[in-house]
């Protein structure tokens, strides 16, 4: 529900044009802040790379799902970005990672924040569905692939 | 208390939608003179579903849990001055788990007549209908389910009251 209600397509990004890392992160809350959803990007990116520098967030199969808390944001705020060529993101399985998910909440929105991530964990797991996300051709695809999941 | 509904139970998670159901609970406890008692549950599971993924370090599972836990005393504490300000006590209770486990356990352990809770979101994937807490709280509960919709009639109402 909390991730579902907030994708729409000026949160999309497909397809990405970093292909590295930081560059993805800082592309997304790029993302975020052209949508006005972010009043420091500085600080958004530092408290992401922040939680990334304590451990990957590279799952398998392909996907990462970049976090992190800060009162940068006033609610809780998704990126989500694909990668045509994929971008070593230090996963678990050492697979490039394609399908990006950033997620930023304030520090007093624990609750949204767990269930947006509780959300995208459940999706990791079908991995037709990741791959149609994978595949999608442009922002609108991604915004109708997760509607009608 | 010896109306047809004595015990009722609201379950709040920190959205608009959830405190429209206190609003609403708060009236339908002054109406029916019964008790009213609001549960908040720091969603474990939730936690845990993160760490297994891998997408939360084990550190910041704790972290999380203690950021949840604070949510939650806030929740229950805007819980009882929406209560306080109409003249109804409400008695609270918070808990750690699954959350649709957790509001069923109350249901059954404190007798409750009548639960009510907040609007379902309207936009909702197949994979949110299979997964949502509350949703499922409601088809397993055994007592009757109020969900509380139209946040500005709900203010009306409950402004209201005396």
């Amino acid at each position: 529900m909390a991730l579902v209600e907030r994708i729409e397509e000026r949160i999309v990004k497909v397809p990405l044009e970093s292909a590295t890392r930081d560059g993805v992160i800082d592309e997304l809350v790029g993302v975020l802040a052209a949508a006005g959803l972010i009043a420091d990007r500085e600080a958004a990116r530092a408290a992401v790379m922040e939680r990334e520098a304590k451990g990957s967030t590279g799952l398998a199969e392909g996907i990462a799902v970049p976090h992190g808390k800060t009162p940068a944001v006033k609610d809780l705020a998704i990126a989500i970005g694909v990668s045509r060529e994929g971008v070593d993101f230090g996963a678990m399985d050492g697979l490039p990672s394609r399908l990006f998910f950033l997620i930023m909440a304030p520090p007093d929105k624990a609750g949204p924040h767990i269930e947006a991530l509780a959300e995208i964990a459940r999706m990791a797991r079908s991995k037709a569905f990741c791959r149609a996300l994978v595949g999608a051709g442009d922002a609108r695809e991604v915004v109708e692939l997760l509607r009608g999941d | 208390m010896d109306g047809p509904i004595r015990k009722l139970l609201v379950y709040v998670d920190g959205s608009e939608g959830s405190f429209d159901a206190v609003r609403l609970a708060v009236v339908l406890a002054r109406t029916f003179g019964a008790g009213l008692r609001a549960l908040a549950v720091v969603d474990t599971r939730a936690l845990g579903e993160l760490v297994q993924a891998r997408i939360f370090l084990e550190a910041e599972r704790e972290e999380y849990r203690r950021d949840l836990e604070g949510d939650v005393g806030r929740y229950l504490r805007r819980a009882v001055e929406l209560g306080r300000r109409k003249g109804v006590e409400v008695e609270t209770k918070s808990a750690q788990g699954s959350v649709s486990a957790e509001i069923k356990a109350c249901v059954l352990e404190c007798g409750i007549d009548l639960l009510v809770v907040g609007e379902m979101a309207q936009v909702r994937s197949r994979r949110d209908e299979l997964y949502d807490e509350v949703d499922r709280a409601m088809r397993t509960v055994p007592c009757s389910v109020f969900v509380a919709k139209n946040g500005d009639r709900i203010e009306e109402i409950y402004d209201q009251l005396d």
